[in-house]
């Protein structure tokens, strides 16, 4: 715990008006007197000025969760601040978050109130602010009780979601609450036709008017409501570009986890199922769920996604029995056993729709530079893996927002609905 | 990196009240060595305002003025000069000089700084107006025990406290 000191002002006036002082009466030297008069009471005032209490102080901040581009404020909470003059609070810098005041150093007299630092999170993932020095200052510049650092605060930074809605039906709904229409005939309240009344219908579904005119019984049959089981695979192999936070420009992982956050909202909103699985060297896989707890629980898990160069990228893709789902794998698709387990997925079964998240990069001005002939080659290699994927009937289609996916997806739900004779 | 320009321009004046103190001699022009020391000691205290080079500095110049023994009109502009570069001082070492100036606490040191000042032209009256040789003695007897006292004062006020 620190103590309150005397001040390197108080020092210098002490010395100069003692030193006056002395050298004027003992040496004679009168000009000695005039200039250290006016140190006398400072030095005077700043001494008896030293405050009583050791202070107890802590800074706490507003919000431990936020989404990029929100902002938090780290204030101070103290007992006793009596005889205390001046607060001064330094922040450290933490990358992707900003501060105001600039540089994060803030002081203010303790008559107008405690200083306030905001904390503006341009990124998402997990963050550590608030770790700062605290020095306060008594009445005259007199003492100083540290500088004491205060301890940091975990604040997890949720990815922004980007404005994103479909139009599209999920091509395969297989539950039993949403908002898709299913292809099966169940008690749902959407008309599907009319029929001869059969054993085992339900009374309350006879339409008397048509049963009278025909004279036979019919039934009115409905389609059934149902929800669609979506699979995030998010991968976080590797970070390619240089993120600029949400201001700036965005890095392969930067779309990739504000994509899925995106998507992830999108089907939570119409009542879907989610899921999601994280690809990278401390991967992580959250079972389907639905409702706004288990949306707060993928985006949580989408802010620890971190990349780690030793990671590899896995063989196959476990989603632990989602074959009637849709899955969306959002990747750069850099990795070639991440499209072989692409692929693999979809032979099993799964309608597969791979969201390229390479975003658009600026080509090196010069061309025949040896970064910019690797990038050239590398992207002829990923090219020739998506086409690929392709002509296996996996849908490629880059993230560019709203309406990415309407069109893929009516194509698949289209695909979905034609007839398969299989072997 | 990232100081506030009137924080620059402060830092400057650290660096020139003190020069500028000792300037007020020309034509008269001090010793090579204290200018030299003069010069070195304001611009580390101008680089780092919460240093003892500011002391040095204002020690120096104060000094320089108490030998040269002229007590003028020089002598009460060369006491406000110390004492501005000392608020100053005092004013930047509040923080890192990253931190903006508070204009609430400018003007508080600023008032500070006026009362501070009162003694300053009293005292060059007094040396001036009064005569040392017609002093009794026991003046200067209690002046140096008042000096004594303010010593062990001071030295009591800032030991260090028990823990």
């Amino acid at each position: 715990m620190s103590r309150w000191r005397p001040t390197t002002s108080l020092v210098r006036a002490c010395l100069l008006a003692l030193g006056g002082l002395a050298g004027g009466v003992v040496l004679g030297q009168e000009v000695l007197v005039v200039l250290a008069a006016p140190f006398v009471l400072l030095a005077a005032m700043g001494l008896v000025a030293r405050p009583g209490q050791v202070p107890r102080v802590e800074a706490r901040i507003d919000h431990h969760r936020l989404h990029e581009g929100q902002g938090t404020t780290s204030r101070l909470v103290a007992d006793d601040l009596t005889g205390v003059e001046h607060v001064t609070r330094v922040a450290s810098g933490t990358a992707h978050v900003v501060t105001s005041p600039a540089y994060g150093a803030a002081g203010m007299l303790v008559a107008d109130g405690l200083p306030t630092i905001d904390f503006g999170p341009r990124r998402w993932g997990r963050r550590a602010i608030g770790a700062e020095r605290l020095a306060l200052t008594s009445g005259w510049a007199g003492w100083r009780w540290g500088p004491v650092d205060m301890p940091e605060h975990g604040l997890t930074v949720l990815p922004q979601t980007a404005p994103y809605d479909s139009r599209a039906e999920v091509p395969q709904p297989d539950g039993l609450v949403g908002r898709h229409r299913s292809r099966r005939i169940g008690s749902g309240t959407e008309f599907e036709g009319i029929r001869h009344f059969t054993t085992g219908d339900r009374l309350k579904r006879i339409t008397w008017p048509v049963s009278l005119r025909t004279g036979e019984l019919h039934v009115i049959t409905t389609r059934a409501e149902q929800d669609a089981g979506v699979w995030l695979v998010v991968d976080g192999l590797r970070d390619i570009g240089v993120s600029g936070g949400i201001d700036g420009a965005a890095s392969t992982l930067d779309l990739t986890v504000r994509a899925a956050a995106a998507l992830a909202e999108h089907h939570i909103r119409t009542g879907d199922r989610v899921g999601l699985l994280v690809v990278a060297g401390d991967g992580a896989r959250v079972a389907r769920g639905s409702g706004p707890r288990h949306h707060h629980r993928l985006q949580g898990t989408l802010a620890r996604v971190r990349t780690d160069a030793r990671s590899i990228a896995p063989e196959r893709l476990d989603l632990g029995g989602g074959t009637g789902s849709v899955v969306y794998v959002l990747s750069p698709m850099l990795f070639t056993p991440l499209v072989a387990a692409t692929a693999g997925l979809q032979r099993s079964g799964a309608t597969v729709v791979v969201i390229d998240t390479l975003g658009e990069r600026d080509e090196a001005a010069d061309r025949l530079a040896l970064r910019s002939l690797a990038d050239r080659i590398q992207k002829i290699e990923r090219d020739d893996r998506l086409r690929r994927l392709a002509e296996l009937g996996t849908p490629v289609v880059p993230w560019r927002g709203p309406g990415t996916l309407d069109t893929v997806l009516s194509q698949l739900a289209r695909r979905a609905r034609v007839p398969k004779v299989r072997a | 990196m990232g100081v506030p320009l009137h924080v620059q321009v402060l830092r400057a004046l650290l660096f020139v009240l003190p020069v500028g103190a000792l300037a007020l001699a020309l034509p008269e022009v001090p010793h090579w060595f204290v200018v030299g020391a003069v010069v070195v000691t304001s611009a580390l205290w101008a680089r780092s305002p919460d240093t003892v080079a500011g002391a040095v500095s204002l020690v120096l110049v104060a000094c320089w003025w108490a030998a040269h023994g002229v007590v003028d009109w020089r002598v009460l502009v060369v006491a406000v000069l110390l004492l501005a570069a000392h608020v100053v001082a005092t004013v930047l070492s509040y923080g890192p000089p990253t931190l903006a100036l508070d204009p609430r606490l400018a003007r508080l040191w600023s008032r500070r700084a006026l009362l501070a000042l009162v003694p300053a032209p009293i005292a060059w009256f007094a040396v001036r107006g009064l005569d040392p040789t017609l002093a009794p003695s026991w003046v200067w007897l209690a002046a140096g025990v008042l000096v004594v006292a303010m010593l062990a004062t001071t030295s009591l006020l800032t030991q260090r406290a028990p823990e």
